[in-house]
């Protein structure tokens, strides 16, 4: 119970020349954690909210356990949604609010009362139920939100941003929460986010949006070690990849990366995708701040795989350091030591794991490796 | 030392960053002194007899004999103050009871109009009366109304009545033809103040509800009632303060001597008195009494919706 399979559905709104959500053909299996992760206009909440029947399909068809939804009103679709600014019944009390969708649906009295407190019980919200949501803090408010959607039990949870309005404190409290909600009721949940973080710790399974088209979907690890394209390798991950312009050559056999500063053996398992004809081709080779490191310069010669770079600046984290340097036209971010202290203008070199490292068509942006298995 | 010392530096900040704005308030604050306050002055004419002498006023006027409570107390005992009384109360009553209630149906109704054109349409046409001067509307209504006017006319049709009603010369229908009157002037006008409420309203509360197996009835009870509730009680509160405040156009355009005993209320009467049979100190009086009960009503309700937890005007 819970499954859900989007057809090759769209969202065209009038006088849009672009569609808000292009082509989303994806199967939701019955107890996933599924993520929609994108920047703004991304199509994420559009793609939600048809989902949820507050919006119409333009075209596609939409199915919840095989049965066609695309016309069916919200309340036919077995389905509880949670919103971004809460949208509780300012008239109403905390135990009103979670009751109202049951009440609605006819639920026996009695039996509404037990759920309300056993929900009212699990979110620890039992002494506010007789409160008026205007009494209640943020916080308290989006656990009202929660107990709302749980109380009817439905077949899926839908979750629009609901974290939000919160503080940093308390969302990651939250999320801890609705983690630890959705593995013990194992309800099909779709949420809906701009933040990486959360997607990455919450979903198990990710959507990268952008520009109404699916990115990439994978899991989490999936998503951070083996990335599409170029955006879903800068979206994904804080501080984001550090991107280095260049192309690759064929020396005896071998391919390296390489730009005005540097010359760098491209691994192996990426030979497959250099074997076509890519005369010309620029790329992007892409590196992750953990994947690069910094050594002493002692200004002797370059040795292979080390290049000298020079310090702009350095942000402390607390548990990890960020170097930010200079390495040509290029910065390049390092995650370090906090205890190692690099001042500006430091001189100093950087070498790539490269056996981590991504490469990138830079005009379509598409991962050299993973060319042709993206979503 | 100026007044302007007693203010503390701060506030004097203040005052001068925030010297537009006052001066912004300069025109709202002479049409008070000279319309609203200046004239109380002549409150004091309830309590002397005062005798207009021509060319003379402000010594007929401070020169007048003080008769106290004289006045009032004429008003009081006389034959016709229970009958004043009941006029403006049941007619305004009526009115606010109809007059009330029909802007924030057509509001509600308006809003679930998914059809922009025609709902623009329909709140255009609502509201256009609210700018026809009095003395056209009573004449549409005295002529709809007529013996041998469309009302009538349609009543014969439909075989409601064979003989016309004369709804203008009976009394008994006077009060129900002016909170018509004041409902169809008034409803549209009186509608956007709603819809403005109502327009902000938060949309996902709706699609909260929608989601929890709301229909549009459901909707309009558990929110949009519930959200209009706080403008519905001030609107409340301002009304009956005008509980007494009949308005003065409709009765005396739409009133005859034969509907007199319905149609005669406070301000009709004040007029008569005053204006026409030149008794200004009892007019005066009968006025004052009028503010008095006003005034009294809007601080009982005022304090009433505070008590309920409700929105309330201080």
């Amino acid at each position: 119970m819970g499954s859900i399979t989007f057809n090759h559905v769209y969202k065209r709104y009038k006088g849009e020349a672009r569609p808000a959500v292009n082509d989303f053909h994806l199967s939701i299996e019955e107890g996933e954690f599924l993520v929609l992760v994108g920047p703004s206009g991304c199509g994420k909440s559009t793609t939600l909210r048809m989902l949820a029947g507050l919006e119409e399909i333009s075209e596609g068809d939409l199915y919840i356990d095989d049965k066609y939804v695309n016309y069916l009103s919200p309340k036919d679709r077995d389905i509880a949604m949670v919103f971004q600014n809460y949208a509780l019944y300012p008239n109403l009390s905390v135990y009103e609010n979670i009751a109202l969708g049951l009440k609605l649906r006819k639920t026996a009295k009695h039996d509404i009362e037990l759920r309300v407190n056993r929900v009212a019980r699990i979110l620890e919200i039992s002494h506010l139920l007789g409160r008026k949501p205007n009494q209640l803090s943020g916080g308290q408010k989006q656990r009202v939100a929660l107990g709302r959607a749980i109380a009817r039990e439905p077949q899926v949870f839908l979750m629009d941003e609901p974290l939000s309005n919160l503080d940093a404190k308390l969302r990651a409290q939250t999320r801890a929460e609705i983690i630890k909600l959705q593995s013990e009721l194992k309800r099909t949940t779709v949420y809906v986010t701009h933040d990486q973080v959360e997607a990455m710790t919450m979903g198990t399974r990710i959507v990268v949006m952008k520009d109404g088209i699916i990115q990439q979907v994978a899991p989490p690890r999936e998503l951070y070690d083996q990335p599409a394209n170029l955006f879903v390798a800068g979206f994904i991950g804080s501080p984001q990849m550090n991107f280095i312009q260049g192309s690759v050559t064929r020396e005896d056999g071998r391919f390296y990366f390489v730009n005005k500063r540097i010359k760098l053996p491209v691994p192996e398992h990426h030979y497959p995708g250099f074997n076509r004809d890519r005369n010309g081709i620029s790329f992007i080779m892409g590196v992750r701040p953990e994947h690069a490191l910094l050594k002493a310069d002692t200004g002797r010669e370059e040795e292979e795989g080390w290049v000298r770079c020079e310090v702009e600046m350095t942000e402390i984290t607390g548990a990890d350091s960020y170097v930010y340097v200079r390495l040509g036209e290029q910065t390049v971010i390092v995650r370090t030591d906090p205890d190692k202290l690099h001042r500006k203008d430091d001189k100093l070199l950087v070498s790539f794991a490269m056996n981590k490292v991504h490469f990138f068509e830079e005009q379509s942006g598409d991962s050299v490796s993973l060319k042709g298995d993206a979503q | 030392m100026n007044a302007w010392h007693w203010i503390s530096p701060a506030k004097r900040k203040r005052i001068i960053k925030q010297r537009y704005l006052y001066l912004m308030l300069v025109p709202a604050f002479l049409w008070s002194v000279l319309f609203a306050y200046g004239p109380m002055v002549g409150l004091y004419m309830a309590f002397i007899d005062y005798q207009p002498t021509l060319g003379k006023f402000w010594s007929s006027f401070f020169g007048g004999k003080f008769v106290g409570l004289q006045w009032f107390n004429l008003f009081f005992a006389g034959d016709e103050f229970f009958l004043i009384m009941r006029n403006t109360l049941v007619s305004s009553v009526l009115s606010i009871a109809i007059g009330f209630v029909v802007p924030i149906v057509i509001a509600m109704a308006l809003n679930e109009v998914r059809y922009m054109a025609f709902k623009r349409v329909v709140q255009t046409v609502s509201y256009m009366p609210y700018f026809i001067s009095w003395v056209i509307a009573a004449n549409i209504f005295v002529t709809l109304l007529s013996a041998d006017g469309l009302v009538n006319e349609l009543l014969k049709l439909l075989g409601l009545t064979r003989d016309s009603i004369l709804f203008m010369q009976e009394g008994r229908y006077f009060w129900g033809i002016v909170a018509g009157a004041n409902t169809w002037k008034d409803m549209g006008y009186n509608s956007i103040i709603y819809l403005a409420a109502i327009a902000s309203i938060n949309p996902e509360l709706y699609e909260a509800a929608r989601v929890d197996g709301a229909g549009r009835v459901k909707q309009a009870a558990y929110i949009t009632l519930p959200m209009l509730k706080p403008t519905i009680v001030i609107l409340l509160i301002l009304a009956v303060g005008n509980l007494l405040n009949t308005g003065f156009d409709q009765y005396y355009l739409l009133g005859n001597s034969l509907n007199r005993d319905y149609s005669d209320v406070l301000d009709t009467y004040a007029f008569r008195y005053g204006l026409q049979n030149g008794m200004f100190s009892y007019a005066s009086a009968v006025g004052l009494f009028k503010s008095i009960v006003a005034f009294l009503l809007v601080l009982g309700v005022n304090s009433l919706a505070r008590r309920m937890k409700s929105n309330s005007l201080f």
